[in-house]
Formats: structure tokens, C-alpha cells, sequence
């Protein structure tokens, strides 16, 4: 899929999970700072991880061998 | 940056603005002003008698009143448990005055102890009547058999009470008898009741003490009689003893006494014998129900307190706090007023005035509490107002160290963070799910468990609810990533990126697949599991990403640094400390990510370990093999030299700055002393001030250093520690591998139904007991190690102390 594909739906996703968080839980603008930080935060972690797994595997130097059928 | 400054403040991110205040309250509305305040909870009294003990303090004969009453309560509940009566549910009650309920108290608890003693005596009494029964039921045989020959009559009617072990003792009796029947130096007895368990020792000090001048004949009763000693059911025999003399009853009475048997008369005369029989038994029967009446009148009693006694026990208890508080006020000089002094939030300010005014109106005074802002130097508690989410995180953070007043909360990134460190170390989306169900019992389930008695690890469970449920998200999305299903890889999104290099798959075992597709789009390849070559790439998939996460979150961290000073305003720290922070690791480990980052990007062979330990041993020499990028050699000199710039930049100019503006601060104050005498110099300002004005620069230069070197050497140290993200997630796929490979699947490999059945138990039991809770706890522990090390070290103070408002809603929860 790409790596810049799915690290644009990962910003769509960070993006729509804000909106919902500041529609359902509106609660004035300190607290709603508080959950856009934690929404940001978690997107970053996920994607993060996401993208560490992804770049790793883009050019390996090793490939998967086989072991003993039993 | 601008941006940056016209954000509004984020909820949990500093302590709430807390101000000292002080209170003079008259007396009259002192009591109530107190509870009122109890009931907001927002004000956290200074104790202004903290040098007097406890019995110097003004209102020391109230507590001990209430001392007192609660005692009282305590023993009726003691009373209600042993008497096993349950609990009656709290009725809506009117307030009691506490005067009322003392007196109230005292009557009831006399009440009690009289019904105790009452029920006790005749419990006593009848214990003895029961005895008394059974020893002439039993000695009555022993003696009506001797008599066989003298009264025909008798035979018949007592024929059946033989005992036992009689008859070879007959003969002596019918010799004694012939004489005639209890003479003064004849042949006597004494009967009586003793415990079995000491029966046979008796008899042998009987014997020795009589010189074996004695008969002893024994019959085991037939029920438990209630030991008056112990206050148990024991076995007791009756026996009865014949002698002669008058020196041998003194010696068996006391040996009687001593063996805690109890002696009671026997008349020989048959008549008479049934005559008290009868008396006894009615009597008993009398005892029974005069008993039977008192406990039904004492448990009618007991229920009456019952109903109350929960609201009773609360009210002390309030009453109780409201005095102890008070204790910490001051009387002023005209003693008709109460000073009193604390910290209470900013916001807090119009409640807690509302609540005064209410206090004020309530009892009829005429003069109003006077409550006003005052200054002090004494550093704030810390406050965060937090919901039931965020509360768990609050407490793992304040475990650490609680906040200094005002500086950044970790726990608004600990929210997130936490779980997802937690979940790199246990990704299995299997356990995952588990994880969740768990969670989501203990949420849907919340009432009933909150208002019950939960037991420890129970109630830290239940407490942790909304951390187990991030944990167990987080685990699920790692777990996908990881691409472990209880260890079994899933093909969910799409199809592997290898296959093998021809249509026989020849060289599978050998060589290996190929990869002829584009990387697998959503997280490690299923083709991975079960391959030869799965560790080698894991570990150093895994290795490279801790160290990436972990330079991620030590950024986060020294960033976080730079806000702290930039709210205190702080630009000496921002100079010579981020600054050359952010330049030492970055230019260490960022470039390092960077390495790994390029590396992965390019496919190159590069050895990072090669590159790194060469920047520092090496750094002109050329990279050969080793190059990544165009213009990888100066770069690497460049970062080396801006690191080495960086620990003297962080180490020196600090502490001679500091000591410079000391100066010139000293120097504006000689005219500044002249001034300060007119303000009132009474309060704690005025000793501060001295405080400050001695400046320590060997302190200061030592204390400088030792952050430096921290720093530096915990750079590397807390990088390393990073990869304990590795190591665990390591293990919990190993052991997870393990049980499904050697257990499960061995199991299931036989045909027959019960080894499958049992290899699925084990299974089950291996998952939950070691996966679910151990490596749980333990990826749980490193995580919060990681947050409390190598996250909050980079900015974190956490030398402030709580805020612990005077509540009434936390003397319920503490007393408990």
C-alpha cells in the first residue's frame, strides 16, 4: 500500500478521532486541549510503531528459511 | 511560538493555583463553620498547635468524649456480631444532637452490660442445676445397689442403673453398709462431676492422697455439659468416692477444688433422692425458659441499636475530625475568636466564602468570619483534579514523587504512553482480547464493586480498571503488529510478501524464500513464524525499535524540561541546560535513529555497531563499507565535537552565573533592609530573606556537576535500558510459542479425546496463570520503570507534597 498512503491515513484517522473526542466530550477548552493531546498522543505511538515494523521489512537483509518439515 | 503562548492551559497539566489563607472565626459559629468546610473539602488546615501535645489542647475533653462514644459503639457491634444478628439497613434518620446521643450511648451501653451480666449468672446457675442432675441420676445407681439387700423395694425400682464397672467392688460396700448408713466415722462419700480428659488423674491423686483407703467409681455422663472455664462443650464423668475420716474429706474437697470438680450432695435415702430429682428438673426446665427470655429481650435490644448504628458511628466520627481540627486553630488575645490558617485552591475561594456566610447565618451570629487571602513563602501543595479515568495515572505518578507545586505533570503523557509501553512488551492480540474482557467485567460492574469491602489485590485491580482497559487496546493493536494470535500468525492482511524461489520449493530449508512483493502492508509477515531465520530478525527488528522509542520518549522528556522553565520563567536553565541536553543526545542517539532509520530505508549493509564505536575511536578515518550517505564522515565529526561541546556547556557557566546575579542582588538589598523595617517583619518573609542571602557556591557548583554527569553517563544507561522492550516481548513470545507448540499442538497430535481434553486444561491453566498474570505484573513493572527512570529523570522534580483537604468524604474512606 505504500508507505505514504497509509501514513496519510493515519493522520485521517488521528484527524476524525479528535473531531469525535472534541464533539462527544466537550468539556471547555482546558480539558479539551487534555484530550487532543491524548488522541495526538496515542496516533504518534500507533503510527510509530506501524512505521518501525513497515521500514524494517521494506529491504531485508535476511530472508525467512524454512525449517525441518517434521 | 506565539501559538504556543495563547493556548489555554491544559487540564491536568500543572497543580491547580492554590492560595494560603486565613480564617478568624468567632466562637460561637466555630463548631459549625468547621463542618461545613468538612463537607466541601477544599481547604487543608495548617496545624498552628503543633508544639502542644495533645492533652494541652483546647478542646481535648470533646475528643476524648468522642473517644469515648465510639468505643461504646464499637462494643455494641461487637455485641450485635457475637449475638449473630445481621446487619439491619440504615434508615433515613433526623440529625441527632450529640449531647442527646451521648446520653443515649450511656443508657444503652448499661442496658447491655446488665442483660450480660444477668444472662451470665443464670447461664451458671443453669450449668449447675444440669450437673446436679446428671450426678444424681449416675452416683444415685452406685449407691442404690450397695443398699440391694437392705430396702427389696429399691431393687426393683433401680435395677436398671447398674453401672458398669460396679460389681467387683460390690462386696467391700455390702461390709461398709452393714454398719448402717453414713455414721460420723463411718464409711462416706462425695459425688460429683469432673471432666473426662482429667478423670484418670483424679483418681490416681485420690488414691494417693487416701492411701488407697477409698473406693472410686466413675459413670461417663451422657451429654456435653458447658465447661464453666473454658466456655466449651466437654465430656465429663460423674463419680463418687467413699472414705472414711474426717482428715480424708478435707484432702478430697481440696483435691475436688483443685481439679475444677464440681461436688454435689446425694442424699442415700431413695425417697429423697427422687424427691430433689424432681425438684432439679423442674427448676431446670424454669432456668430454660427465664434464658430463653433474656436472650430474645437482649437480641430486641441489640436489633433497636442496630438500625442505628452505622449513622450513629458516622456521626462520631465526623464529630470527632471536626474536633480535631479545631484543635489546630488558635485562640487570638481577646479569646472570643478562633485563627485559623491553610491552603486552599484559588477556585475554591467563592464556595468555601458561601459556606462561611451559611455557617455564620445558621448559628445566629452577629459578627461574620472573616476570610482573607495572606502571604507566605512556604511552597504550595500540589492539587490536580482528576476524574475516575485519570486518577489511576495520577497515583502511579505521585508514587514516584509528587509534583512540585506548579511544575508539568507526567501523568498527561502517562496516560498514553504507559499502556503503549506495556503493550510493546506483551503484543499478542489473543491475550489482548483477554486482557479486554477482564477490563470491560470490571468497568460494567463498577457500582457494586465500589461500594463493597473489596480485598487487596482486588481492590488494586479494580482501582487499575481504566489502566487494564488502555493496556489491553493498546495490547490488541500490538499484538496485530506483531502478528500473534497466541502465538499463531494470521494472514489478515493479505497475502505474505515471500514465497518461495521455484515451484518445488526445493531450497526452502536452505536458502530460503524470496520476497517478490512489496513490504507486507500491516505489521511483520506471517512467512516469519515457525523460519529458521525468525529470531535473527526479530531481535533486531525489535532491539532497533526500543532504541527509536526510547529516544523518542527522552526527547519528550528534556522537551517537557523546556516548558517547565519557560512557565517559571527560568532562561538561565533553558540556556545552559536543554540546550546542551538536547545537543548531547541527540547527536549521540538521534544520530543513531537516524543510522537505523537510513539503513532500513536503503537496505545498505552498513554494521551500526561498526559506524558508532568508530564516530569516537576513529572519527577521520574513512567508512568504507560502512558509508550510508553522502557526507556521513564530516557529519559524524561535527556531531562529535557539538557533543563534547555540550558537557562543559551544561556543567560550568551555571553556577558562576548564578553566583553573579546572587551578587548583584545582594548588593541592591544593603538599601533595601532600610525600607522592609516599616512592613511588619512578624510573619516568615523576614526570616526567608536571611535564608536567601547566603549563596553556597560549592553547593551550587557540586550540585551543577552531579546533574551534568547524571545526565551524560544516564544517557547511555537509560538508551540501554530501552531494550528491556525487546527483551520482554522477547519472552513473552517465546513462552507463548512454547505453550502452543508443546502443549496444544502435542496434545491435539494423539487421537484420543482425554489427552486432548487434558493437553487443553493445561493449556488454559499455562495461559492464564503464567501469560496472562505473571508476564502481565512483570510488563506492568518495566513500564512503569521506564517512566519513573529514564522518562521523568529528564524533568521531573517530584519534591512537593499533597494536597489533603479537611474532608469528611476521606475520614469515611480512612477510617475504614
Amino acid at each position: 500500500m505504500g508507505f505514504l498512503l497509509t501514513t496519510l491515513i493515519f493522520v485521517a484517522i488521528g484527524i476524525i478521532a479528535s473531531l469525535c473526542t472534541r464533539i462527544c466530550f466537550d468539556k471547555g477548552p482546558s480539558a479539551n486541549l487534555f484530550h487532543l493531546t491524548l488522541v495526538i498522543t496515542a496516533t504518534v505511538c500507533c503510527w510509530l510503531m506501524w512505521a518501525i515494523v513497515y521500514l524494517a521489512q521494506m529491504n531485508p537483509l535476511i530472508v525467512p528459511i524454512l525449517s525441518e518439515v517434521e | 511560538m506565539e501559538l504556543l503562548k495563547n493556548l489555554p492551559e491544559m487540564d491536568l497539566m500543572r497543580s491547580e493555583k492554590m492560595t494560603f489563607v486565613q480564617l478568624i472565626i468567632p466562637v460561637e459559629s466555630a463548631h459549625r463553620a468547621v463542618s461545613y468546610l468538612g463537607e466541601l473539602g477544599l481547604l487543608q488546615f495548617r496545624d498552628l498547635n503543633d508544639d502542644k501535645s495533645p492533652f494541652q489542647r483546647t478542646f481535648v475533653n470533646q475528643v476524648k468524649r468522642c473517644a469515648e462514644m465510639s468505643r461504646k459503639l464499637r462494643f455494641f457491634k461487637e455485641q450485635i456480631h457475637k449475638a449473630g444478628l445481621l446487619s439491619a439497613l440504615p434508615t433515613m434518620q433526623p440529625d441527632v444532637d450529640l449531647e442527646a446521643l451521648e446520653i443515649k450511648l450511656a443508657e444503652h451501653e448499661h442496658e447491655l452490660i446488665e442483660m450480660n451480666a444477668n444472662s451470665e449468672k443464670l447461664q451458671q446457675t443453669y450449668n449447675e442445676l444440669l450437673e446436679f442432675k446428671i450426678v444424681l441420676q449416675k452416683a444415685g445407681g452406685f449407691l442404690v445397689s450397695g443398699k440391694s439387700y437392705e430396702t427389696p423395694e429399691g431393687i426393683e425400682l433401680n435395677e436398671d442403673v447398674y453401672p458398669s464397672d460396679y460389681p467387683e467392688s460390690a462386696s467391700l460396700l455390702e461390709q461398709a453398709t452393714q454398719s448402717g448408713p453414713s455414721n460420723l466415722s463411718g464409711l462416706r462419700f462425695i459425688s460429683g462431676i469432673v471432666p473426662k480428659s482429667k478423670v484418670l488423674l483424679f483418681e490416681r491423686m485420690l488414691f494417693r492422697a487416701t492411701r488407697g483407703n477409698l473406693l472410686f467409681n466413675q459413670a461417663p455422663a451422657d451429654d456435653l455439659i458447658m465447661d464453666a472455664v473454658s466456655s466449651e462443650m466437654v465430656e465429663k464423668v460423674v463419680f463418687v468416692v467413699f472414705f472414711s475420716g474426717e482428715q480424708a474429706k478435707t484432702k478430697i474437697l481440696k483435691i475436688c477444688e483443685a481439679f475444677g470438680a464440681n461436688c454435689y450432695p446425694v442424699p442415700e435415702d431413695l425417697t429423697k433422692q427422687s424427691q430433689i430429682t424432681q425438684e432439679v428438673l423442674s427448676r431446670l426446665s424454669e432456668l430454660e425458659t427465664t434464658l430463653d427470655v433474656g436472650i430474645r429481650h437482649r437480641n430486641a435490644a441489640l436489633h433497636s441499636i442496630g438500625v442505628h448504628l452505622t449513622i450513629w458511628m458516622n456521626m462520631v466520627k465526623r464529630e470527632k475530625a471536626v474536633f480535631d481540627t479545631l484543635n489546630m486553630l488558635n485562640f487570638d488575645v481577646t479569646k472570643k475568636c478562633l485563627v485559623g490558617e491553610g491552603w486552599c485552591p484559588i477556585f475554591a475561594k467563592p464556595q468555601i466564602q458561601e459556606a462561611l456566610q451559611r455557617a455564620t447565618f445558621d448559628s445566629n451570629s452577629q459578627v461574620g468570619i472573616i476570610f482573607h487571602v495572606k502571604d507566605t513563602v512556604e511552597s504550595p501543595p500540589t492539587y490536580f483534579r482528576t476524574n475516575t479515568f485519570t486518577n489511576a495515572y495520577q497515583e502511579i505518578v505521585d508514587a514516584y514523587g509528587v509534583a512540585k507545586y506548579q511544575e508539568a505533570n507526567p501523568a498527561v503523557y502517562t496516560v498514553i504512553t504507559f499502556p503503549f509501553l506495556f503493550a510493546v512488551m506483551f503484543g499478542d492480540w489473543g491475550h489482548g482480547i483477554c486482557l479486554l474482557l477482564g477490563a470491560l467485567i470490571l468497568i460494567a460492574r463498577e457500582r457494586k464493586l465500589s461500594s463493597q469491602k473489596l480485598g487487596s489485590f482486588m481492590e488494586m485491580l479494580f482501582g487499575g480498571r481504566y489502566v487494564i482497559l488502555l493496556m489491553s487496546l493498546f495490547s490488541i493493536y500490538c499484538g496485530l503488529i506483531y502478528n500473534e494470535f497466541f502465538s499463531v500468525p494470521f494472514h489478515i492482511f493479505g497475502a505474505s510478501a515471500y514465497r518461495c524461489r521455484d515451484a518445488s520449493c526445493s531450497e526452502a530449508q536452505t536458502i530460503g524464500l524470496i520476497k517478490y512483493r512489496d513490504a507486507y502492508p500491516f505489521g511483520v509477515d506471517p512467512s516469519w513464524r515457525g523460519s529458521r531465520s525468525e529470531l535473527p530478525f526479530l531481535n533486531s527488528l525489535k532491539m532497533k525499535m526500543s532504541i527509536l522509542f526510547g529516544v523518542a520518549q527522552m526527547n519528550l522528556g528534556i522537551i517537557l524540561s523546556y516548558f517547565n522553565s519557560i512557565f517559571f520563567n527560568n532562561s538561565l536553565d533553558i540556556r545552559y541546560q536543554f540546550v546542551p541536553q538536547m545537543i548531547f543526545l541527540n547527536s549521540l542517539f538521534g544520530y543513531l535513529s537516524l543510522l537505523i532509520i537510513i539503513k532500513w530505508c536503503t537496505g545498505s549493509q552498513a554494521d551500526l555497531y561498526h559506524v558508532m564505536i568508530y564516530m569516537f575511536l576513529s572519527p577521520f578515518d574513512d567508512l568504507g563499507d560502512n558509508e550510508l550517505f553522502w557526507g556521513q564522515r564530516p557529519l559524524q565529526i561535527v556531531l562529535l565535537v557539538s557533543a563534547l561541546v555540550a558537557v562543559p556547556w551544561m556543567l560550568f557557566p551555571k553556577p558562576f552565573i548564578l553566583r553573579k546575579l546572587h551578587a548583584e542582588r545582594f548588593q541592591g538589598r544593603v538599601y533595601g533592609i532600610l525600607r522592609n523595617s516599616e512592613i511588619d517583619t512578624d510573619s516568615e518573609p523576614g526570616s526567608a530573606r536571611h535564608h536567601e542571602e547566603e549563596f553556597n557556591f560549592s553547593e551550587v557548583f557540586v550540585h551543577q556537576m552531579i546533574h551534568s554527569i547524571e545526565f551524560v553517563l544516564g544517557s547511555v544507561s537509560n538508551t540501554a535500558s530501552y531494550l528491556r522492550l525487546w527483551a520482554l516481548s522477547l519472552a513473552h513470545s517465546e513462552l507463548s510459542t512454547v505453550f502452543y507448540e508443546k502443549v496444544l499442538l502435542l496434545a491435539w497430535g494423539y487421537e484420543n479425546f482425554l489427552i486432548r481434553m487434558v493437553g487443553l486444561a493445561v493449556f488454559a491453566f499455562a495461559t492464564a496463570f503464567i501469560l496472562l498474570m505473571m508476564e502481565t505484573l512483570s510488563a506492568f513493572l518495566h513500564a512503569i520503570r521506564l517512566h519513573w527512570v529514564e522518562f521523568q529523570n529528564k524533568f521531573y522534580g517530584g519534591d512537593g507534597y499533597k494536597f489533603k483537604p479537611f474532608s469528611f468524604a476521606t475520614i469515611a474512606d480512612d477510617e475504614d
